[in-house]
């Protein structure tokens, strides 16, 4: 150990340094932040440590901190003379033996590389590690770092933080020993305000003024304070800059009580980092040892002392009056301002306190100068922030970049997107104090003033991603919880304000609350922000005023509707699977009825619920799975095919007419009201069935000869055989629904006329228009639009198809139309101009298309149809696409690069979307909407006119089968609810019998799937090509259900 | 003497010392901010947020009692939204603990009722908390009914800063605070309390009482504790 007192000592202790970190051996250094040893960092240390020691090799190991890329903890460094450091992803134990193996014959394992750094910018110096491996990435070309900055993480998960050489090394301390040499505190107060550095806590003050307070103000003892009492749920910035490099935090302090005049710092630091405490205890120690902090520091006769303090665990100790009073020993309550700690602060001494990360930013400014600083940034928001980027992303971990990087960068860039294919809801930035940040603005920049705009703040930087999962109601709920145990209670507003507010979003989450206690919150939540004391209460209630703002319509699905999309609030659902179901069926009951063989109260259940089971059970695009909470075991329950094996198996006994007879038997009394269907696809006729069942006389029309709609005249054989909806139809027929067919609403029945004869009319008359692309070559003969293509094929008609078929379009229209060309003998091309993950149709459909020997073409645009001589179709011509930035439906933008492409084809058929027919629309008088959907109130379904309702597609825009059915079913009890003034639909329920425990032992058989024929067998005809379940393999899915609907009986 | 300043409380021009918060200003105007911490001679906490004023130019409201008044400074002491917000403040203090008037020893001399009565709060949005707390009847002369303790603090500051006892302080913290004797012990068993009995006389509301009062009997001299506290120059 040597006192540096002067500059060849500290170059001794400079070279020292670089002989640890490059040594003339290979070095090994593992991750040991928490997030390492959290994953096991310690084993693998251990097992390194063991191997190398029982191998005797010449092989340095070290410790260091997180490089930031937490999802892909334990990190491990290697670096080989002369070689790239390589930075190893999630190694185990066990991995050691290989890696050592690998290193002794000078490489490393490829397959555990994460990247490679071949120099690193430490801003204070400039390392060079070597060049080769060229196989393993270089760090700035791996998604999660590519854009980012490393200003505050400079040292991060590079040097050992628990040595005072390595951060020599790398430029440590040079700073303030130019500080010293230039004894010029003016100047460097000068230099900070010229940097525009802000403060990193949240508030954004800037840090140069504030030094200058503290060194105008007059005292013998004046106290400089680092926080480091971060306590945001989610955010651990300044815990792994601290864990990796302790000495940046002295260094900048230091620096700091030299140009203000204080001579004592006290850093304030959270209790629960050990880790870190650990790491800075030592730090403190080793630069007290090699006289850089304490008497005399490098020899220039400046004193400075820092001393460690752990906080008492509240959140309300990160406000800066309050933590002065911890530090006092007295409780941890905020204190008006004025006097402002620089006036009067700790002891009523004159004091400064900066967050941890402001103090990083402090020795590479001033080596650097303020104008390098600046150059990164916004122009009022310069440098870097690191965030701690967590939540529903595929790489978690802590990201600095330049301030004003918009938050899409964050989100999908560097974290990947949401997990599991799911859409990104919503950015919560600035923790409790910040606000919720919804998709569609994820264009905003990150920086002070433009979250301020959003009612958010940027605050330490914890940046946590929501998606469709995330209830907003409940994630405000969350916050107001935190803040409301945080409260110290000084204050009026904030301690009894967070509590009713808290108690109003509770009712909320109950589905008790009413339009009154929205109206309420509001105020409450203004009131709390504009009268409470300090930081806490202030900001506290900016979750409820963001998610009110920009989420308004989920907490009126809870107060109108009692619904909780997203599914978290318990009480307002069954199930995650009858909570993502349109229909609301009740799958747990009849998949308990099923395993309990009581099959015909199992399809009594179904069919009460879904009219149409077996169709459904074939083409529902089966939301139901995406929240089965069987997928935390193994894979969701195949809940589609058990309802479709229940009505299939029942349509083909001889009990069917028994069961129709026992719907009938729960019918309603004639009410003497009579309702108008308009339309008889799946929602027309899901709305007649209710309506009937309800007591309603009910009469159907539809401009086609029979009833279905897109299931009859769209859907191919091979998906849904025309007997299955027949049989369905039975049901419906049998309960009194009356068909009017071939007669079209608007042209052969006007409105008015259904208006005089009826009590109510249900408009469903789906999305039959194709869209169009109005490419060059559209008007040739062989260009078809694909709806019209398949409704001739399900009527027999002729259809002119050609040998080679070009489909354009990426919707399950799109693939029907593909796989039903294929069936009529012709080649197939399918062209889509984004990337396969991105096609709206079913994955599974997709798959059959390509089995069936369609061909895929990603990634193209469609650019002009070239015509024969004969006014026919010659050829399409693509241009490729490449991937561009991110838009706001999160995927990103296809770019045309330039390239095309010709496929020779003798028909096109565009399938890129349908929409509603406006002429009916527009000769119907009804608001319509600026997509060319009628217009309604979402939760009574109600148009503009009086009587009139309307659903499905036609208010939607194009979807699918079971969102369809959703709306009819919706509309039949809100017609009622209107017609009857009462609440009846309930009544039409009987009592099922059957257990509502949850299962002791849930099957552990796999998800069964159902058989597909074989590709090229199928492709010959247009019979059915999935077969359904078996009764066992059916019986055992409904074993598989793990009964998310039994409650617990004490709550 | 220090120098005089000039500020202008609703339009009222007035001159106060330098050093007066904006809540003596305005008490120089002749303007009663309504307040239930604050208390003459004591030190200044801003606890029950009563007293935010909206300043001109400043878009946050401050508080008067700590605010310190300035020179040129533009004071509105009443306005539509600060009568909502002081309203909201005094309906989440009675439906934070059990404030029943009809029952208690200082019903017609309680300065939390006649600041309701005053503000025109007729009624209590907010859902009552209804705390189940105990009352401190150990005292041989008084008693501490946390019932209807609000967490004015007065009590507190009166020991420490006038008696210089600090037999009182807060404890816990959020809604869970409690006024606490000692180190949470009974009031009688205090070895530093004085028997002075100031704290009942500064408590705003009828959880600081004498003993052998009945309903409405327990009429208070917080102006008496406070002139003397002035004198003393406890506090500021």
């Amino acid at each position: 150990m040597t006192r540096i007192a002067d500059l060849s000592t500290f170059n001794t202790v400079h070279e020292d340094g670089l002989a640890k970190l490059l040594p003339p051996r290979p070095r090994i250094a593992v991750g040991m932040g928490t997030c390492g040893t959290g994953h096991g960092a310690e084993g693998v240390f251990h097992a390194f440590s063991a191997e190398i020691g029982n191998r005797g090799l010449g092989i340095s190991l070290a410790r260091t901190g997180c490089f930031g890329i937490c999802a892909e903890e334990p990190l491990v460094n290697v670096w080989i003379p002369g070689k790239p450091l390589v930075i190893l992803r999630k190694v185990q134990p066990h991995d050691a033996g290989a890696i050592l193996d690998a290193i002794t014959s000078g490489a490393v394992p490829f397959d555990l590389a994460l990247c490679r750094i071949e120099e690193w910018d430490h801003i204070t110096a400039h390392i060079k590690y070597g060049t080769g491996f060229e196989e393993i990435p270089l760090w700035s070309d791996v998604p999660f770092f590519k854009g980012q900055k490393k200003i505050v993480l400079r040292h991060c998960g590079l040097i050992s933080p628990g040595d005072i050489e390595e951060y020599i090394a790398v430029g440590g301390y040079q700073a303030l020993y130019k500080v010293l040499i230039d004894g010029n505190p003016v100047g460097v107060i000068e230099q900070i305000k010229g940097s525009k550095l802000r403060g990193r806590g949240g508030a954004g003050y800037q840090t140069g003024i504030k030094w200058e307070f503290l060194r105008a103000a007059q005292a013998e003892q004046k106290y400089l304070i680092c926080n480091a009492d971060e306590g945001d749920p989610g955010a651990y910035m300044n815990r792994n800059e601290i864990e990796g490099d302790p000495h940046s935090l002295l260094e900048g302090m230091i620096i700091g009580g030299y140009v203000t005049g204080a001579t004592e710092g006290i850093i304030y630091i959270r209790a629960e980092y050990p880790l870190a405490v650990h790491r800075l205890q030592s730090a403190i120690q080793q630069a007290r040892d090699y006289g850089l902090l304490g008497q005399n520091i490098l020899g220039r006769g400046f004193d400075f002392h820092v001393s460690l303090v752990e906080g008492a665990g509240a959140f309300v100790c990160g406000e800066e009056t309050a933590l002065i009073r911890s530090l006092e020993g007295k409780a941890g309550r905020p204190a008006p301002r004025p006097p402002y700690p620089a006036e009067k602060g700790l002891y009523g001494k004159p004091t400064n306190i900066n967050n941890v990360e402001t103090w990083y930013n402090i020795a590479p400014i001033i080596i650097k100068g303020a104008s390098w600083f600046t150059d990164t940034g916004s122009p009022r928001s310069s440098g870097t922030k690191v965030f701690s980027l967590v939540g529903k992303v595929n790489s978690t971990g802590l990201v600095e970049m330049p301030l004003g990087t918009p938050l899409k960068t964050f989100v999908y860039a560097i974290g990947g997107g949401a997990p599991n294919g799911k859409s990104v809801k919503a950015v919560q930035t600035g923790g409790p104090s910040g606000g919720c940040i919804p998709q569609e603005m994820l264009d905003t920049p990150v920086d002070y003033e433009s979250l301020a705009a959003l009612g958010s703040i940027m605050g330490s930087g914890g940046m946590v991603v929501m998606d469709e999962d995330n209830c907003m109601v409940d994630v405000a709920r969350y916050f107001i919880e935190f803040t409301h145990s945080e409260s110290c209670g000084k204050c009026v507003p904030c301690r009894v304000g967070l509590d009713k507010s808290l108690a109003l979003l509770n009712r909320f989450t109950r589905g008790a609350a009413t339009v009154q206690d929205l109206a309420m919150l509001d105020e409450l939540s203004r009131m709390i922000r504009d009268t409470s004391l300090c930081g806490l209460g202030q900001t506290a209630p900016n979750p409820v005023l963001t998610t009110m703002r920009h989420f308004r319509h989920e907490f009126e699905d809870h107060i109108r509707a009692h619904r909780c999309r997203a599914g978290v609030c318990q009480d307002l659902a069954l199930s995650p699977c009858e909570n993502s179901c349109p229909l609301h069926m009740n799958i747990p009951r009849f998949l308990e009825l099923y395993k309990e063989d009581k099959i015909e109260e199992a399809f009594l259940s179904v069919v009460l619920d879904n009219p149409l089971p077996a169709s459904t059970g074939r083409v529902c695009q089966h939301p139901c799975e995406n929240r089965c909470r069987r997928v935390g075991i193994d894979e969701a329950v195949n809940m589609r095919e058990v309802h479709r094996y229940i009505a299939d198996a029942i349509y083909a006994s001889n009990r069917y007419p028994a069961l129709i007879e026992q719907v009938r038997a729960r019918m309603l009394p004639p009410t003497g009201k009579r309702v108008a269907v308009v339309g008889a696809g799946p929602t027309g006729l899901a709305c007649a069935y209710y309506l009937a069942l309800l007591g309603h006389e009910t009469t159907v029309y539809d401009g086609n000869a029979e009833a279905g709609g897109m299931l009859r005249y769209v859907l191919p054989d091979y998906r849904l055989p025309k007997e299955v909806l027949r049989k369905e139809l039975e049901l419906i027929e049998a309960i009194g629904v009356k068909f009017v067919f071939n007669t079209q609403v608007g042209r052969d029945l006007s409105l008015n006329e259904i208006d005089a004869a009826y009590d109510a009319v249900f408009l469903s008359i789906g999305t039959w228009k194709e869209a169009w692309v109005y490419l060059p070559g559209t008007e040739l003969r062989g260009v078809i639009p694909a709806l019209p293509f398949l409704e001739s094929v399900a009527k027999n008609e002729p259809v002119a198809l050609g040998k080679t078929v070009a489909v354009i379009g990426g919707g399950n229209a799109a693939i029907d139309s593909a796989r039903t060309a294929l069936r009529l003998g012709s080649g197939v091309t399918i062209i889509y101009r984004r990337e396969r993950k991105d096609m709206p149709a079913i994955p599974e459909e997709t798959e059959a298309a390509e089995a069936e020997g369609a061909e895929m073409v990603f990634l193209a645009a469609p650019h002009r149809i070239i015509g024969n001589a004969a006014g026919g179709v010659q050829a399409v011509e693509v241009v490729r696409t490449t991937l561009g930035e991110f838009d706001s439906s999160g995927r990103r933008r296809p770019v045309p690069t330039g390239e095309v492409i010709r496929f020779e084809c003798d028909t096109v058929i565009l399938a890129v979307g349908e929409t509603v027919d406006l002429d009916f629309v527009k000769a119907s008088g009804l608001k319509i909407k600026e997509a060319g959907t009628i217009e309604v109130d979402r939760y009574t379904l109600e148009t503009s006119r009086d009587k009139f309702y309307a659903g499905g597609d036609v208010i939607s825009g194009a979807s699918n089968v079971s969102n369809a059915m959703g709306y009819g079913k919706k509309a039949a009890r809100k017609i009622d609810d209107r017609l009857m003034g009462a609440h009846r639909f309930g009544q039409l329920l009987p009592e099922f019998d059957y257990d509502k425990s949850p299962p002791s032992c849930p099957s552990g058989s796999g998800r069964h799937r159902v058989s597909e024929l074989p590709a090229l067998e199928r492709v010959k005809t247009f019979a059915e090509a999935v077969a359904g379940l078996s009764p066992v393999e059916a019986m055992e899915e409904a074993c598989r259900c793990l009964r998310c609907d039994a409650r617990n009986g004490d709550n | 003497m220090a120098h005089q300043i000039s500020i202008r409380i609703d339009g009222k021009l007035v001159k106060v010392s330098a050093g007066s918060s904006i809540l003596d200003a305005a008490l120089a105007a002749g303007k009663d901010i309504p307040a239930l911490c604050h208390m003459k001679g004591l030190s200044a906490v801003g606890a029950c947020r009563l007293c935010v004023v909206e300043l001109a130019g400043v878009g946050r409201l401050l508080p008067a009692c700590t605010t310190p008044a300035a020179d040129g400074m533009s004071v509105t002491t009443v306005s539509q939204k600060l009568t909502k917000y002081r309203r909201m403040i005094l309906e989440m203090l009675f439906a934070e603990r059990n404030h029943v008037c009809s029952v208690c020893v200082s019903n017609n001399h309680c300065e939390l009722q006649a600041l309701a009565a005053r503000l025109g709060v007729t009624n209590v949005r907010f859902a009552y908390s209804y705390p189940k707390l105990s009352a401190d009847t150990s005292h041989p002369r008084f008693v501490l009914d946390h019932n209807r303790c609000i967490l004015c603090t007065r009590c507190v500051r009166v020991c420490a800063e006038l008696e210089g006892a600090h037999v009182w302080d807060v404890m816990s913290r959020g809604t869970g605070s409690r006024l606490v004797c000692d180190m949470n012990q009974p009031w009688g068993a205090s070895k530093g309390c004085t028997s002075c009995g100031k704290c009942v006389q500064a408590c705003p509301t009828g959880a600081l009482a004498e003993k052998g009062w009945c309903v409405e009997e327990m009429a208070k001299q917080p102006a008496r504790v406070s002139r003397l506290a002035v004198i003393r120059g406890g506090g500021q």
